[in-house]
């Protein structure tokens, strides 16, 4: 019996080392630290199912992957699109032959060819308001028509043919969308996952099941989903003729990236995104090469790390970092509406002076970041690196500007609650360090703890007198850090911080207008010192990605607004075998 | 017994209708509005009130109360609010791995304590006593979290002897997943198990018929499983049936750190998310079944025990 067991042990174990020794395939194995929800377009607005769904579906434009700043270019558009002289009418060509993925849900199970109705069709899914889609902000009061056919849909008064003046296609590849206003950051739209094409027999075949049948005209297909696990990735046999990119700065180059250039895509016939929410198994799995990128617990960062560089052992496992600017800023907001910090500016003066953002820095940010003195974060329009704001760290200055505001040493002065948005370590912390640092002149604060959906009702209810929060882009245009100070976005909207001035609506209404240009660059330069000399907001950091990945996996450079850069990935398994060896 | 058992599947009723009570209103009063979470970040007021109407928040307390109740008798509890998805084939497709997580590691956990503790009890000494108390008691006092870190660290990392994440559709080679995480699971069970049942076994040993069946000769294994494991098995099925509903729910800890696609993964999204219809069904079947294996219980109790009268 002893024997039977020990041989049924043998067995097991060898089981389990065989899994370990992972065969050196050409498999790109990626990570992401968060489930992911659904796979349905009009719903992504977080980055988890965005980088799935953009690796699936296409939209009529998207991101170059290398250009920096970054630059728009046609995906399923032939080219630029045709724009009318009041910059509201644009006309856009479809590429010809494309095909969506095969499906049964096709005549034969074979892929049809695109139409320009079908993004009539997509979009008017994220428009119908049965389906709650959280990306329907984007083409909200944007498209002639569109609003009064979702309430005359709500109203029973029209249906999916109900034509709508702002979206038609007179021909099968030609889109004219008529917009209620001119907008520049209309293309950027056109970029984001919500606006990328579907299907209708799809959508009707699958019903409520559709979040889990991604069925796109992308790179790749769905060929596995274990929810909360994994999802594997097989390369779409329909794809379209695309290739790797062949412009890139000198910097790409030197990184290899523009080795590929020319080769068609998708470099590489598998993906497999691992979902490991966790930051310990993450980092040992990267470090046993069974992700071939990942991230730095912030507890490991000193064994890593020195100087900011990778420690020589690392190097010499042929790991590697790939460091970009996150193109977001942390905050700490007032409610403007509160009756005593949004009506005295020396109030808000002193906390500002009060605040150690370099602290704040090296304590939860590992130095991985930048002090932020505005909202704009680096390479967008209007960021300048010289910039610096007057709010400087200066104690004696809140003091006087305390006692300026009526409140010397913080005499009569009521505690305010300071909300945090969830229960994490990291966040409570922060709370502790922002109350010794207030404390020292005499503002006091409660921290309050939220779970998520409590704080964002807080929020949006305007209940919030103070909190933390952060923002990052939804497209590389610094309007869209500037809308956070609009004053027709107040909660529930986001401008959280309730703030309304007609300057700075003037302002901002002006810039819309206009074209990227210099004119534009000097009035969100403006906006960024109205706000820092109204502070409705105190600006942190603008962090840094620094994300270890492994030599054998080429062309990567992982952005936080590119989200379909699986095509250009590639595992050179002749370096893979080389290095499995030390791993 | 008929009676007995009818009258205690007609108390399932008021049960059921206690838990949907307290879900509700606690879901109602800390758990945020569903309708800003599902309105994204740039919603206007007329959306969000849109939105309610959808969902039906809208309605009075009372009203959506009663469409909640419908929900629980019908067991349709529609599509996720927060992964788009049906609520009824996501629960089907997160029990497989929970339960694959859970209940090996409840039955081996089972057979090791009650081996361990009967051993010991039987063959007591004072020393092995206090060894096995000093090491259950350190088994006890280290966190289940230390020991997925340092285990996962340990076996899977520095040795290399099972994966150190991911998940497989594939019989066997999914074993190889869910061994590690067994092992640890296991582990912190094991030393609070065998307390408890070396204590009741103690009472047992030390009865008379015990010393009567040592007299007449009866074999040591006959007296170990035959009479004092029987006997003691009231108290121990009381507690078996009330940790299986947590089987259910898998484990959050192991399902996150090794990549197990449970249902304790899901619950946590549906609950940081707002995802009402989700939390619902989750807490409303657990209750379910805790309440039909309070049931089941009893009527091992009588298998068990002959003395025991159902009233």
């Amino acid at each position: 019996m002893i024997q039977k067991l020990f041989l049924f042990f043998l067995l097991f174990m060898n089981l389990c080392c065989t899994s370990q020794k992972a065969k050196v395939d050409d498999t790109v194995v990626l990570f992401l630290d968060a489930n992911i929800p659904h796979l349905d377009p009009i719903h992504s607005t977080n980055k988890y199912s965005s980088t799935v769904i953009s690796n699936i579906f296409e939209g009529l434009y998207h991101y170059h992957y290398l250009k920096r700043p970054i630059t728009l270019e046609p995906s399923l558009a032939e080219g630029e699109p045709q724009i009318s002289p009041d910059g509201k009418t644009y006309t856009i060509q479809l590429k010809k032959g494309v095909f969506f993925q095969d499906d049964p849900a096709f005549p034969n199970g074979k892929g049809r060819e695109l139409k320009a109705e079908d993004f009539i069709y997509s979009w008017r899914r994220l428009a119908d308001p049965m389906n709650k889609a959280m990306g329907w902000w984007v083409l909200d009061g944007l498209i002639v028509g569109l609003n009064e056919w979702r309430n005359d849909l709500r109203a029973g008064k029209a249906n999916y043919q109900t034509p709508i003046k702002g979206l038609s296609a007179p021909h099968s590849h030609t889109l004219v969308i008529q917009l209620t206003r001119p907008s520049f950051q209309f293309l950027h739209f056109l970029a984001m996952p919500v606006t990328m094409v579907v299907a209708q027999e799809v959508v009707e075949k699958y019903g409520q099941e559709i979040a889990n049948h991604p069925i796109g005209t992308g790179p790749y297909r769905l060929e596995h989903w274990d929810r909360n696990s994994e999802v594997r990735l097989i390369k779409n046999k329909n794809f379209r003729e695309v290739f790797y990119p062949s412009e890139g700065s000198a910097e790409d180059e030197k990184r290899g990236l523009l080795s590929h250039k020319g080769q068609r895509l998708p470099l590489s016939e598998k993906i497999t995104v691992k979902v490991i929410t966790e930051r310990q198994p993450l980092w040992l799995s990267f470090l046993k090469g069974q992700v071939d990128h990942g991230v730095v617990p912030t507890d490991n960062f000193d064994q890593v790390f020195e100087n900011n560089q990778l420690k020589k052992e690392f190097v010499d496992k042929g790991i590697r970092v790939l460091e970009q600017y996150r193109p977001d800023v942390t905050m700490i907001a007032f409610n403007m509406e509160h009756p005593l910090l949004g009506k005295n500016k020396k109030l808000r003066l002193a906390f500002a002076h009060a605040l150690n953002s370099d602290l704040i820095l090296e304590k939860f940010y590992n130095r991985r970041g930048i002090v932020a003195q505005g909202p704009l974060p680096p390479l967008l329009d209007g960021y300048d690196p010289d910039y610096k704001n007057n709010l400087d760290f200066n104690l004696e200055k809140a003091r006087q500007l305390l006692k300026e505001a009526g409140y010397p040493d913080g005499k009569d002065l009521p505690v305010f609650d300071f909300e945090l948005s969830n229960n994490a370590t990291w966040s409570r912390q922060m709370g502790e360090l922002l109350k010794d640092l207030w404390g020292q002149v005499g503002i006091q604060i409660r921290l309050v703890i939220n779970t998520w959906p409590q704080f964002d009702q807080k929020l949006k209810n305007k209940q919030a007198t103070l909190f933390e929060m952060a923002w990052s882009a939804d497209y590389p245009d610094s309007e869209n850090f500037l809308q956070l100070f609009y004053s027709k976005n107040v909660s529930p909207g986001s401008n959280n911080s309730n703030f309304i001035n007609r300057d700075y609506d003037q302002l901002y209404e002006k810039a819309l207008q206009l074209p990227p240009s210099p004119e534009r660059t000097l009035l969100y330069k403006k906006m960024v010192d109205f706000i820092n000399n109204e502070v409705p907001t105190l600006f942190l950091v603008h962090r840094i990605y620094r994300l270890p990945y492994h030599s054998w996996l080429e062309n990567y450079n992982e952005h936080p607004i590119i989200y379909d850069f699986y095509r250009y990935l590639k595992v050179n398994t002749q370096i893979k075998e080389k290095n499995w060896s030390q791993l | 017994m008929k009676r007995y058992f009818l009258r205690r599947f007609l108390y399932t009723f008021p049960t059921l209708f206690g838990v949907s009570l307290v879900l509700f209103f606690i879901f109602n009063g800390i758990g945020g509005d569903p309708a800003y979470q599902l309105a994204g970040k740039n919603a206007s007021l007329e959306q969000i009130e849109n939105l309610r109407q959808q969902l039906g928040t809208h309605q009075s307390l009372l009203h959506q109360y009663k469409d909640f109740l419908w929900q629980t008798v019908t067991l349709d509890w529609g599509q996720s609010w927060y992964f788009k998805e049906n609520i009824n084939s996501m629960l089907l497709k997160g029990l497989g791995p929970s339960l694959a997580l859970t209940v090996p590691s409840f039955f081996f956990t089972l057979l090791l304590a009650l081996s361990v503790a009967l051993s010991f009890s039987y063959f007591r000494s004072e020393k092995s006593h206090s060894l096995l108390t000093w090491f259950c008691l350190s088994l006890m006092s280290v966190s289940f979290l230390t020991f997925i870190i340092v285990f996962q660290y340990l076996f899977a990392f520095k040795w290399g002897l099972f994966p150190i994440n991911g998940w497989s559709q594939d019989f066997p080679f999914v074993l190889s997943f869910l061994l590690l995480p067994w092992f640890i699971s296991i582990i912190v069970s094991v030393g609070p198990d065998i307390l408890i049942y070396r204590t009741l076994f103690q009472e047992e040993i030390n009865k008379d018929y015990v010393k009567t069946a040592q007299a007449k000769g009866l074999l040591t294994t006959q007296i170990l499983y035959k009479h004092i494991l029987k006997n003691s098995m009231l108290p121990i099925l009381s507690l078996l049936l009330s940790r299986i509903p947590q089987l259910l729910l898998g484990s959050l800890l192991l399902e996150s750190f090794f990549g197990i696609p449970g249902l304790g993964g899901i619950m946590i999204q549906a609950l940081q998310n707002a995802d009402f219809p989700m939390v619902k069904a989750i807490t409303m079947m657990s209750s379910l079944v805790y309440i039909l294996l309070n049931l089941l219980a009893d009527l091992l109790f009588l298998l068990f025990d002959p003395r025991v009268e159902l009233k």
